[in-house]
């Protein structure tokens, strides 16, 4: 058989992927092989606070779900989308907000006059991871609740359990891997993320590899970043071990579990809304009403839209043949695959990777390209996972059709799938942009000079410990988080709909 | 009048030099007017650190010379330094003027062979003691013992550096900030391996860290801890901006507690640019804005020092040639190893 177009086009896109890994093994087996006890510290700071962020993000995520699943809250889709919109702000605008709120001297001291303890370390890293990593877990197990077969609760019920007993006997159990999947989730964007625990100051492997990276140490950092891909590798080889079984349900099923409960959720909700969105606007605005626009240049944000809109275009374009091939079989889902690790990869172990590839190919060096490159690496699998869920859907004796009437396949490929495939391409290309936008290690490391973007300018205003110059970025940021949320909503709901759900 | 406003005043009339040469005819102070216009394309690496102070600058010489086409890269110091050496292993520092708040910074670039020789005519300009070969210093910082004055008098500071561990004093520091480092590499110049591991790791349960000096400062005048490590201007800016701040300098004697340290510039291109960019630094506007504004020691004869500042004959710093802080690898071992870092 002939092997298709798309998946000559989709290996340089694997080997693309596979490339700074490559780079990172070659760089670490060069360091100087020796697991002390500050390493030690690295991996059990980064292994403890993600399993507390994991276990606060079920302890909330959990019974937010069975609340927004069984219970008839007043207007339940608002609800929803609040409790959900941490998710969409980046956890660095809250580290960043809870560092400049508590502690002597901080926000909330200087506008009540009460004092706050300083929020530092393990303790408030995993309390800003919990507060923007929850809603994984409370997406996952929403959707895994509502794919539950009602007949057994029913049954349950009928056969004289509590409502309490029967959720935790016969909901959760069978909840399991919804929750399992969301936790894995939690875990993954813990390990990767670089700002909270940079900022709140707790060694774990993202803060360790900046630090050594720009201390002569770049072959120690490539050593960590090893040792943190490793452990990114435990957690995608459980999240494969759970696979979602799905019930088919006639109904979603339902519980009356009284007022008390209602109460308690809407109260639950309103102090996560407060701290997770209010005390970082709060924050940003009380900076923004002391020091206003100061002297922040709006060719930042320029920047910001200029990189991540290329990444967008490039992205769809990559990503196009992956997602093809990836419907063809076997080899191409394997490619699929491949593509996917990027966003295994975090932010700060590519750009380590991608500066070296810069140092050695001098053209890429500090380039926009070279930015545009790692964005695209990291974020593809947006871009084809909102493709693959569109091309899904063509049916293939459309294109069959196209073929027999004499159409070429580069011609069938662009007058049927392509226009089909469109809203994808749109979703896909919008998810890498609000990304590519927010995305701060990767650019911290692989900005060209010159070129100050939203996302690095917060971070040199952290460093230099002017916390009111941030205002402006960082009320921008959020207002592009709100545009990803709002764009994700939409695009699921037109997406549900189109489903026929 | 803000400090912005007063500088563009300041370079676009070039009033504050001529004022001053008309009283002082021997000042070897050069004003902004008599130097040429700057044009053609320079990039600049920037160690930062200094919120806003030097974009101020250099956003005031970019106005003055539209033909300049200026691009900045900017992070801490010692992260450029790491840059510019990968990049000197990988082809060629990509910058031509390395810009850093901080003397080990370019001591390091400096070592790996970067710098070029510094025209006769700037070294000139430099105080005898601050001309180097292949840097030009701009501006001089000092390290010192902010003391919170509600909990403090003088009398309650040790002399000496090396006793701090053994006092019952409440510390803060900024591990991660260049000049710190810097200092942990005087301190290993001066009193060996050995004794400077023993100090950090005496001191790492009796000490609060900070993100940068600024906090360390902030944090002392709250009462937060009794005492930082700092440099020496973030006091005088913040007792400039609230005179009632309970805040108050103190310096150890002859140690690299009160180790002078200077920001300076590197050629690292041969080309005229990067040291008539240089010039520019060393002008009478440019060093009295580093004094007035950042409150940093001009290091141009003929200019005043900033107000607030002990006079330097108090002050005893300890001899070190600063070239000799490019041994930044070994210091940053040490804190790491101690888990300081």
């Amino acid at each position: 058989m002939k092997t298709p177009l798309s998946y000559w086009l989709s290996l340089p896109v694997a080997a693309a992927v596979l490339a700074p890994l490559a780079v990172l093994a070659w760089l670490g087996l060069q360091a100087e092989l020796a697991f002390d006890a500050g390493n030690a510290a690295i991996v059990i700071n980064s292994v403890l606070l993600t399993m507390l962020t994991v276990l606060g993000a079920i302890l909330l995520g959990v019974p937010l779900a069975l609340a927004t699943t069984y219970i008839r809250l007043p207007g339940r889709p608002l609800w929803l989308a609040l409790l959900a919109a941490p998710l969409a702000i980046p956890s660095y605008l809250g580290a960043f907000a809870y560092f400049a709120a508590f502690g002597p001297g901080g926000t909330l001291e200087n506008l009540t006059g009460v004092n706050t303890p300083n929020l530092r370390g393990l303790a408030g890293a995993t309390l800003v991871m919990t507060l923007y990593t929850y809603p994984f877990v409370l997406l996952t197990t929403r959707s895994a609740l509502r794919h539950l077969n009602p007949a057994m609760l029913d049954a349950a019920r009928t056969l004289g359990l509590s409502p309490g007993r029967a959720l935790l006997s016969v909901v959760l159990p069978r909840a399991r891997n919804g929750i399992a999947a969301g936790a894995l989730l939690v875990a993954l964007y813990t390990l990767s993320d670089f700002g909270t625990p940079a900022i709140l100051r707790l060694d774990t492997f993202t803060r360790m590899i900046f630090v050594e990276y720009n201390a002569f140490g770049l072959d120690r950092a490539a050593l960590l970043s090893l040792q943190l891909l490793a452990l990114v590798a435990v957690i995608l080889w459980l999240e494969t071990r759970f696979g979602a079984e799905r019930e088919r349900p006639t109904r979603t099923a339902t519980l009356d579990l009284g007022a008390g409960w209602r109460a308690a959720t809407m109260t639950a909700g309103l102090l996560l809304m407060l701290a997770a969105l209010a005390l970082p606007l709060l924050v940003f605005g009380d900076y923004f009403w002391r020091e206003g626009v100061g002297d922040f240049d709006p060719i930042l944000a320029w920047h910001s839209a200029y990189a991540a809109g290329l990444a967008a275009i490039v992205a769809v374009v990559v990503a196009l043949p992956v997602a093809y091939a990836a419907g063809l079989g076997r080899r191409g889902r394997l490619l699929e695959r491949i593509a996917h690790l990027g966003f295994g990869v975090p932010g700060i172990v590519l750009a380590t990777a991608l500066v070296y590839v810069g140092l050695q190919l001098s053209v890429l060096y500090q380039t926009l390209a070279l930015l545009v490159i790692g964005y695209v690496l990291r974020f593809l699998p947006l871009a084809v996972g909102s493709l693959r869920t569109r091309l899904e859907r063509i049916e293939h004796h459309q294109i069959a059709a196209a073929r027999s009437l004499g159409a070429a396949p580069f011609e069938a490929f662009r007058r049927i799938t392509l226009p089909l495939a469109l809203p994808g391409i749109v979703a896909g290309a919008a998810l890498v942009f609000l990304e590519a936008m927010r995305e701060l290690p990767a650019t911290l490391l692989l900005q060209p000079t010159g070129f100050e973007t939203l996302a690095t300018y917060l971070w040199r205003v952290y460093e230099a410990g002017y916390l009111g110059r941030g205002a402006v970025p960082a009320l921008l940021l959020v207002l592009i988080s709100v545009g990803a949320l709002v764009a994700l909503l939409t695009g699921e709901e037109r997406a549900g709909e189109a489903r026929g759900a | 009048m803000d400090r912005r406003t007063l500088l563009k005043a300041a370079l676009a009339l070039g009033l504050g030099g001529t004022a001053a040469r008309l009283l002082a005819a021997d000042d070897p102070a050069v004003s902004v007017d008599a130097l040429a216009a700057l044009s053609g394309k320079l990039t600049v690496y920037l160690g930062h650190g200094e919120g806003g102070l030097y974009t101020d600058i250099v956003g005031a010489i970019r106005e003055r010379n539209p033909a300049l086409d200026l691009s900045l890269r900017r992070a801490p110091s010692s992260a450029l330094a790491t840059t510019l050496v990968a990049e000197a292993g990988a082809g060629g520092p990509r910058a031509d003027l390395f810009w850093s708040v901080d003397a080990a910074s370019l001591a390091v670039v400096n070592g790996a062979g970067m710098g070029r020789r510094v025209p006769d005519d700037i070294r000139g300009q430099i105080r005898p003691e601050f001309r180097y070969d292949r840097w030009a210093a701009l501006s001089g910082r000092i390290r010192s013992l902010p003391y919170n004055t509600g909990r403090l008098s003088p009398a309650d500071l040790p002399g000496q550096i090396m006793d701090l561990p053994d006092s019952d004093l409440r510390v803060g520091w900024a591990p991660s900030y260049a000049a710190f480092q810097t200092f942990i590499a005087a301190m290993r110049l001066l009193e060996g391996e050995a004794r400077t591991r023993r100090w950090l790791e005496a001191m790492k349960s009796k000490a609060q860290s900070y993100a940068g000096e600024l906090g360390v400062v902030l944090a002392t005048a709250r009462g937060e801890v009794d005492v930082g490590l700092a440099n020496h201007y973030y006091t005088l800016r913040l007792k400039s901006g609230d005179p009632d701040a309970s805040v108050a300098l103190a310096f150890t004697r002859d140690d690299a507690g009160c180790l002078v340290n200077a920001a300076g510039t590197a050629l690292l291109s041969g080309r005229a640019l990067p040291a008539d960019f240089t010039r520019y630094l060393l002008t009478r506007e440019v060093q009295s804005f580093l004094a007035e504004q950042a409150y940093e020691i001009p290091l141009v004869a003929g200019v005043a020092p900033p107000a607030g500042l002990p006079s330097m004959d108090t002050i005893q710093p300890p001899e070190l040639d600063l070239a000799r802080l490019s041994e930044l690898k070994p210091a940053l071992a040490l804190l790491r190893d101690t888990g300081v870092l």
